[in-house]
């Protein structure tokens, strides 16, 4: 199996341009950031494009499951301003560190 | 068992339903639910019957055309097969008429269940062609994963939170495995082992090979309706994390019933956690079938998923069977832990404590009838979680080297008793 790339030192690329990816997300919003157009403020906000799998709402708890493309850094900063927001953003495995 | 047929069919979405090759992949490309391991039954029926699995080696392979392996297993042919205990002096203080324990605490090599999913999870591993295996653990995993991997000869990566406490690492770091601790908040470790595990092409158990390793669940429900005589108990207490153990032994039920392998009784299963973090106990007590995520605080750390991915499908497992949940506190946790020690000499970690204090109160409000029989899972080892009984279990008494000392002693526990 393919395993870690060798990085040497003049590698310029791994310092040079970010890299584009595609990140899948759990999104639980909590009752009161139900009704906010979340989804329609971060394509305004950031350089990302947006692209729902699932959605359920109830009154207790909104759930949307989520795909984020753009390059890193602006995939990174969604996910941080989501978080300071009080959604919980989950990786599509959800619990990935288990005991 | 010269069996090199597999019985696998294919990777299914467990929401939509599209089925996937059998590939090192677990979520679906179209709507990201989690893929399930689909079985050709019917070939099954022909292999397994209760005689071949009874004149099979005992460990967990001998279900094996149950399990998701398409050649003979490579890794954990001495894991599983642990006793099951008719522990009638438990049974009597928690007031039901017949109790059995499932006695995971003394599995192979590690100490707990997680040995089981692990070996399913690096026997397929191999099968793909995978030589690195990995997993982001706080404690019983890693120490699986770490211990498998090198009887194996595999190469381990082991992702954990900067913050664990040392104690726990040793566990890990004395089989040779690479253990890699990342600081942050746990939803940032979360994410990143995330990214780590979709970015290089390694065998991440619990992530892209998760589809197979939950798989390994089911053995310990196939060894405790054998170990009963071929039958399914009426209720059986499982404690929760992400809730996978309480699906898979709920499967092992369906599957040896639609199997003939026992006759088709009714079942409940019933889950089990600790009241510093209940997401899937408080929404079944709730009657909700989804559950709002919690912030864990709590000494049953292996518990500790404050999202647990199948909190959804647990839900609906105990729905479907009539089964209840309830949590516990950390007193009633350390409770639990001495009760099943001093009635069964078996020394439990923090989920068994949990899961025999939810069995108490079931057992005590009726939602466990005193005149049924119930198996309960005890899935690790007390030796693991010292520090969360170390002030709750006496004390050692000191005398000089003396006769004279330890008669006065005795005199003064006889009089004390007598009071
Ligand atoms: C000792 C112990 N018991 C039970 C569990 C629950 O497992 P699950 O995540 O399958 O619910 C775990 C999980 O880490 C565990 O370590
Ligand atoms: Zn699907």
């Amino acid at each position: 199996m393919p395993t870690k790339p060798k990085k040497t030192a003049k590698s310029a690329k791994a310092v040079a341009a970010p890299k584009h990816q595609n990140t899948r997300l759990w999104l639980m919003y909590p009752p009161k950031k139900i009704t906010e157009p979340i989804i329609w403020q971060i394509s305004q906000k950031f350089k990302v494009v947006t692209n729902v799998r699932q959605a359920s709402v109830t009154g207790e708890i909104g759930i949307v499951c989520l795909e984020l493309s753009g390059l890193r850094p602006e995939v990174k900063a969604t996910i941080k301003w989501l978080v300071g927001l009080g959604i919980s953003v989950e990786p599509v495995e959800i619990s990935v560190v288990e005991s | 068992m010269a069996n090199e047929k597999s019985f696998m069919k294919a990777l299914k979405c467990r929401e939509c339903g599209h089925e996937y090759p059998l590939a090192a992949t677990h979520v679906c490309e179209f709507d990201f639910g989690p893929l399930e391991v689909v079985y050709d039954y019917e070939a099954i029926r022909g292999s397994l019957t209760r005689a071949s699995i009874e004149s099979r080696a005992k460990n967990m392979w001998r279900y094996r055309e149950l399990l998701p392996v398409a050649g003979e297993p490579t890794v954990g042919n001495q894991v599983g097969y642990t006793t099951l205990v008719k522990a009638d002096r438990l049974a009597k203080r928690l007031g039901i008429r017949e109790l059995w324990i499932k006695n995971d605490a003394v599995n192979y090599p590690t100490l707990s269940f997680k040995d089981r999913v692990v070996s399913v999870a690096l026997s397929r591993a191999v099968e793909l062609g995978f030589t690195t295996v990995a997993c982001a653990s706080t404690g019983n995993l890693a120490n699986s994963v770490a211990a498998n991997a090198a009887a194996a000869g595999l190469k381990a990566y082991v992702f954990i939170p900067a913050d664990l406490e040392h104690g726990k690492v040793i566990n890990s770091l004395v089989y040779g495995a690479n253990v890699i601790g990342i600081k942050g908040h746990y939803d940032e470790v979360n994410r990143l082992c995330a990214e780590i595990a979709g970015k290089y092409g390694w065998a991440f158990v619990n992530v892209n090979m998760r589809p197979y390793y939950a798989e390994g669940s089911k053995s310990m429900g196939f060894e405790i309706q054998e170990q009963l005589g071929w039958r399914i108990p009426q209720h059986t207490v499982i404690p929760m994390a992400s809730g996978s153990l309480l699906t898979k032994i709920h499967k092992s039920y369906q599957e040896f019933s639609k199997l003939g392998l026992v006759s088709n009784t009714k079942w409940k299963i019933h889950g089990a956690q600790a009241t510093g973090c209940n997401p899937i106990s408080a929404a079944q007590k709730q009657g909700l079938d989804f559950f709002k995520p919690v912030k864990p605080n709590t000494i049953a750390k292996s518990l500790a998923i404050g999202t647990p991915a199948d909190g959804f499908y647990s839900l609906r497992v105990m729905k479907e069977t009539g089964g209840h949940s309830d949590d516990v506190s950390d007193d009633e946790i350390r409770e639990g832990i001495k009760l099943l020690a001093e009635c069964e000499g078996i020394f439990a970690e923090t989920a068994g404590g949990v899961t025999v204090g939810v069995a108490k109160k079931l057992i005590a409000s009726g939602k466990i009838p005193a005149e049924d029989s119930a198996v309960l899972c005890i899935t690790g080892n007390g030796l693991k979680t010292l520090d969360a009984v170390v002030n709750s279990v006496g004390q050692t008494r000191e005398i000089r080297p003396s006769l004279r000392e330890f008669e006065g002693l005795l005199e003064t526990e006889d009089a004390a008793c007598k009071a």
